[in-house]
Formats: structure tokens, sequence, C-alpha cells
């Protein structure tokens, strides 16, 4: 983990040193300030004692300012300030769609071939199929602009209710696709175990169906689930970079399309970052949650 | 009396014998069915599956549209005009049933400009409505057929214009083939690189195997944003550069199916076989084993598009996608978000392609799959 964020590290350094044209390249700047900027971020040395700067400064939380977007200010600070608004956003919609993927999976699967399963399974392809800006870029018009159900747009400054009203699209949004992802494999996987042997050996010792399913059953479905949440949650993450962005809301996804259409690189490398830490930390979760899910996969090879 | 015990046998004389079939030619009767390979059986269970054979339709259609669509009217995706800036669709045909008539509404008008001739000319005004005050001005809003409005009667931009009057028609198109091309290119890539990697390292096992895997962990250990911005960072924004940034992490998942499916197959008799007879390395995975995952790759193959189409409109909205003035269905959907509450019809039009395009192509991988492998079928 620690050397993938090393390499990380690395190639994000390269990509903005080995940029064609100059960071500062503010048409209002002179050739001197131009210089004088660079000489003071060490731009102007061999790339090689650029790289241990940058190594030394990334070491002790120094990441260099922002260039266009808040000039002067320290990057992380401007990471930081945005930092809680998408991780509620995502940590939101994880928790809203796994319930819900889990419901509609059981329905699915408890009543395979019949009604309910045809309509489950075809929803589930409209909501893996269609993209999350999609699917914002319609609510935003239909529901919010249309009905008028929700505000158009994110409110920062609101506060209690009207806060989380308008963060109800976006959530929405980035919910459908994880909503479908669960239910299909939670769908696929109870299936499997509810046509298994130990199924017929409950149904014999005389537990009704339903309690067969959901003691035995249920159980073992649930445990591969911490498979795809990995997957899902870095395209949630993924997601919500343009969902930001259509909602206007102040998070990280928004800050990174903003440095990358504005050239702010060190932004970008900052950004790119926490990207990169978050969905490390993340399979180190999933990792580390395996041995607690399912005891058959404790690390330690004591057999 | 007679005995009749078994052994008994009667006395028949010779020449009460003959022979039936001598002058009958004796044959195996021919088989009425045909044979049916791997191949026909796949394609009798995946014509049996509706949902796929309309998405194979759909496919086709948008395809057609994707090559030939940018000629069916005389516009050009990249001919600005001025004067013919965002107008609302207008087909004809459907403009007489109220859709697509080349109306719009115009909010907040002052009323004595709607009601000038020289500002709207005779016959545009359709409706006026939502009359109010405002400061002592009074405002309207107003429907209007805004071709006569702005003097294009004769003119047809069937999903109408945008901001620099391009035919959106002609861009969707254009769009689309651009999606198209870049999701194949990329895919096929993917594919390939998949395949000799999975199968050297699946065949050659042990160390080899080992060190190749570990490398496929590492890269997959960077998350696909991250990789695929870095990349068009770097390497500029381009066709080439995006579909190198979808081939980057995307070739790990065909190289571990191939690597199980020459896991699986490589101990096999007729491999061993083949080994004795004197066949090459080379020969053995190419034409021995590898068959045996065609079935495999093609559906992955399929599974991938619609996440290669997902992730170049991703770009487009990230600002990383094509240079102007080529189109891609992301840039168009990127743009049209923009004017979203003043000209929705600029968001729909490829709102409506790339999910009808996605959910085509997912429902026909899904057949595929069902369709190769039926033990699959199901189960996801």
């Amino acid at each position: 983990m620690c050397i993938t964020l090393f390499i990380i590290l690395t190639i994000a350094f390269m990509v903005v040193r080995l940029m064609p044209g100059s960071v500062y390249d503010n048409p209002e700047y002179s050739i001197e300030i131009i210089q004088a900027l660079e000489a003071k971020a060490q731009l102007d040395k061999p790339w090689i004692i650029q790289y241990f700067h940058f190594l030394k400064g990334a070491l002790r939380g120094d990441w260099g300012v922002s260039v266009k977007i808040a000039p002067c200010v320290p990057v992380f600070d401007v990471i930081k300030q945005r930092i809680p608004i998408t991780i509620l956003l995502n940590i939101i919609s994880l928790v809203i769609s796994l319930p819900i993927g889990i419901l509609a999976g059981t329905v699915a699967a408890m009543n395979r071939s019949r009604m309910p399963d045809h309509i489950i399974s075809f929803l589930v392809v409209i909501f893996i199929s269609v993209p999350s800006f999609v699917f914002a870029t319609l609510m935003q018009y239909f529901l919010a602009f249309k009905a008028g159900w929700f505000p158009i747009v994110y409110s920062a400054t609101a506060a209690g209710t009207a806060k989380y009203r308008s963060m109800m699209l976006p959530m929405l949004a980035l919910s459908f696709g994880p909503i479908a992802t669960v239910t299909r494999y939670l769908r696929g996987e109870l299936i499997e175990n509810l046509s298994s042997e130990y199924m017929l050996l409950a149904r014999t010792k005389g537990l009704t169906k339903y309690q067969a399913a959901f003691r035995h059953a249920f159980r073992n479905s649930c445990v591969p689930l911490a498979n795809i949440i990995i997957p899902m949650f870095t395209g949630i993450l993924g997601g919500s970079l343009v969902v930001e962005r259509i909602f206007a809301i102040p998070g990280v996804g928004g800050l990174m399309v903003e440095s990358v259409s504005t050239s702010d690189h060190f932004l970008t490398v900052a950004v790119l970052l926490f990207y990169s830490v978050i969905s490390l930390f993340t399979i180190l979760l999933v990792d580390i949650s395996y041995g607690i899910i399912d005891p058959r996969i404790r690390l330690g090879g004591n057999e | 009396m007679t005995m009749d015990t078994p052994n008994h046998i009667p006395d028949i004389p010779q020449e009460k014998f003959k022979f039936v079939q001598l002058d009958q030619e004796i044959v195996d009767s021919a088989f009425e069915t045909e044979p049916i390979g791997y191949f026909k059986d796949a394609l009798i269970r995946l014509r049996k599956n509706k949902a796929s054979v309309v998405a194979f339709y759909i496919i086709l259609v948008i395809s057609s549209l994707a090559i030939f669509g940018q000629d069916f009217n005389p516009y050009t995706f990249r001919q600005q005009n001025p004067e013919r800036t965002n107008m609302p669709p207008r087909v004809p045909g459907l403009e007489k049933l109220g859709i697509m008539d080349g109306t719009t509404i115009l909010r907040n008008r002052r009323l004595d400009s709607v009601k000038d001739p020289n500002q709207f000319p005779e016959g545009s005004v359709i409706r006026v409505f939502n009359q109010r005050t405002v400061r002592g001005v009074e405002m309207v809003d107003v429907k209007v057929d805004y071709y006569k409005l702005v003097g294009a009667e004769d003119e047809y931009y069937w999903l109408g214009t945008d901001y620099l009057g391009r035919d959106l028609w002609t861009r969707l198109c254009r769009g689309t083939r651009v999606s198209l091309i870049i999701a194949l290119v990329s895919v096929v890539t993917n594919i390939f690189i998949g395949i000799v990697y999975g199968a050297i390292a699946g065949y050659y096992g042990g160390k080899t195997d080992m060190y190749m895997m570990r490398v496929c962990e590492i890269i997959n250990a960077f998350p696909q944003i991250v990789v695929v911005t870095m990349f068009i960072l770097f390497f500029g924004t381009g066709m080439f550069s995006i579909i190198m940034a979808l081939v980057i992490r995307g070739w790990i998942p065909t190289a571990r199916l191939i690597r199980a499916q020459f896991l699986r197959f490589k101990n096999r008799e007729y491999v061993l076989a083949a080994r004795t007879l004197g066949v090459g390395d080379l020969a053995i995975i190419f034409r021995h084993i590898l068959p045996n995952s065609i079935g495999p790759i093609i559906t992955r193959a399929m599974i991938t598009i619609p996440g290669a189409i997902f992730s170049e409109s991703f770009l487009a909205f990230v600002g990383l996608g094509l240079k102007a003035p080529e189109p891609s269905i992301g840039i168009l959907l990127s743009q049209g978000q923009k004017v979203l509450l003043q000209h929705p019809y600029q968001a729909f039009a490829p709102s409506l392609m790339i999910s009808v395009l996605m959910i085509a192509f997912n429902l026909f991988a899904n057949g595929l799959r069902d369709a190769f492998d039926p033990t699959l079928r199901g189960q996801e």
C-alpha cells in the first residue's frame, strides 16, 4: 500500500514536471515574475532535485500552493475544506444503497422467475447501464426544475433539513448504480444458495421457506458482498466527480474538474493523491473485513 | 406326444431358409438433424433470448446511424451558423403532432416587445401567458415558433442546434461514431493484451505466473480515475491518448480470465498429446488451448464496451475529452448539461443515446454470456 502510494506520488510528480509550458502562464505576469515564482517553487532546478524537494515537502505535509483556484493557499487547506461534503455524500449514498439493494435482491431471489423478479431484473439492467451523470441531469431537470420538489443546485449556506434536501438529488443519482449492483450480486448469490443441499436439510428440519432462507442462505450470501464494495465505492467516487459538478457541490470532485481545466497542477496532484488514499484505504478495509466476516479466510496459515 | 423342451430343435428343412437382406444395401441411417457445433449452439440459445435479440438490432441501428447518420441532412458537424444558435428541435412530420415542432418558451419578456412586429414577426407568437408586473413593467412568458421568429421556416434542425449554431443531429451521429470507435479500439486492444499476458502467465505457471500476477495486482491498486486523469494530463487530450488511458488498466480483467482458462485446460490429455507429438508452446497456446476460451473472450469484450463508453463520457465531463470541434457523446452531454435549464433538448438527445447504447450493450452481453455458458444462466 505504501509502495503504491509512493509510485503514485512519483508518477504524479513526473506528470506535473514534464508537462509542457509553465504552471504560471498568467498573461498578466511578466517573465521576471514568472521566473521568480518558479525559483520560489524550485522549478528552475534539475528535475531530480525538484523530485527530492517534492518528496521532502510531501513528507512534511507541504504540497505546494494552489496557483489559480485559490491563489497562494496551500493545496492541503484547499482540499481540507472540501473533503467533508464529498465524504458525506459518498458515504450516505453507499449507506442508503446497501439496504435497498439487499432488500431488492432478496425479493427478486425469493420470487425467482415470477413478476417481482422480472421487474427488478429489468430495473437493474437500466440502473446499471445508465451513467450516474445522466440520472443527475434528468432528475435535475424533471424533479428540480419542472416539478420543483428539490432545489436545483446544492445550497452550501442552507442549514438543517434544507441542506439535506438539496443533497437529496445528488445522493439519489449516485445511489442508483450501487443499488443495482448490490441487487444483481445478491440475487445471484441467493439463488445459488437457495438451491443448495443445506437448504433442503433446513427445510426437512421443519423450518419454513422464509426461516430457512433468512437463517441459512441469506447469511452465506452476504459474505461475498464485501467483494463488490471496493469497486462500488470507487465507482461512486468516480461518479461523484461529475455529479458534484452538475449540482455545484463544493466538493473534492468539483475541485478536481476545476483544477484540471485551469491547469492548476499542484492542486491536481493533491486531489489525485486524495483519491488514491481513499481507494487504497477501502481495499485495505475490505481485506481486513474478510477475516472478520468469514472465519475461513483468516490470515496466519495455521492449517 | 411331443417333447417341447428348450433343447428340442424342430426339424426344418434347409430350403425353407432364405436370406432377407441379400439384395438390400445396409447403411447407417443418416441423422435427420443438422450437426450443431459450438457457435451454432450458442447462436440458437442467443436467438431464444428476446431481450438480447432486440438489443442486437438496437446496436445495429445505432451503429448504422453512427456511420451514415451525418449524411442524412445538409449540415456538417463543424459548420457554425451564428444566426441559428440554440434552435429547438423541429422534425418534418412530427411537427404536426405538436412535438419537436420548433416551438420554445421564452421567459421574462417585456409585453410591449412581444407586441412589436419587428422583434416578434407575424405568426411567430403562439401563446402569451403568466402576465405580471415587475417594477412597473409588464412582463410575460411567451411561447413562440422559434423558426418563424428567426425567419427560418424552411429549415429543419432535427435535434436543434447548439450555442454555435451547429446541427445537433449531425453532431450526435458523429459523436456516437467517435465514442463507438474509442470503445471498440480500446476494447480490442485490451482483449489482445489480456490474451497474450494471461496466456503466458497461465501456460508457463510457476514463478512466471506469480511475478506477472503481482504486476497485475500493483497496476490494479491504482484507482482508475487517477490513472486515466494523469495519463491524459500528460499525453494531452486526443483520441489516441483517451484510448490508451482506457487500456492501461483495462486489460487486467481479461488477463485474469484467460489465465484462469489456461490453468483449467493446460493439463488436459489433448495438450499432453499435442506436446508428445512435438507441437511447440506457441502452437499449443494459440491453436489448442486458446480456442476453448473464445466464448468467454467475446462475452468479456461485450461487457467491457459500455464501460469504455462510460469512461469516455466521464472524461469529457471532467474536461479531458476530445478537442473541439470533434464531438463525442460525452462532450455533447456535458455541453447540453450546461444549458440544461434553458435548452433542455440539448442534453436530452445525448442522454437518451448513451442510455440506450449502454442498456443495449449490457443486455446483449448478458445474452451472449448465457448463450456461451448456459450454466451461468440466472446468475450474475
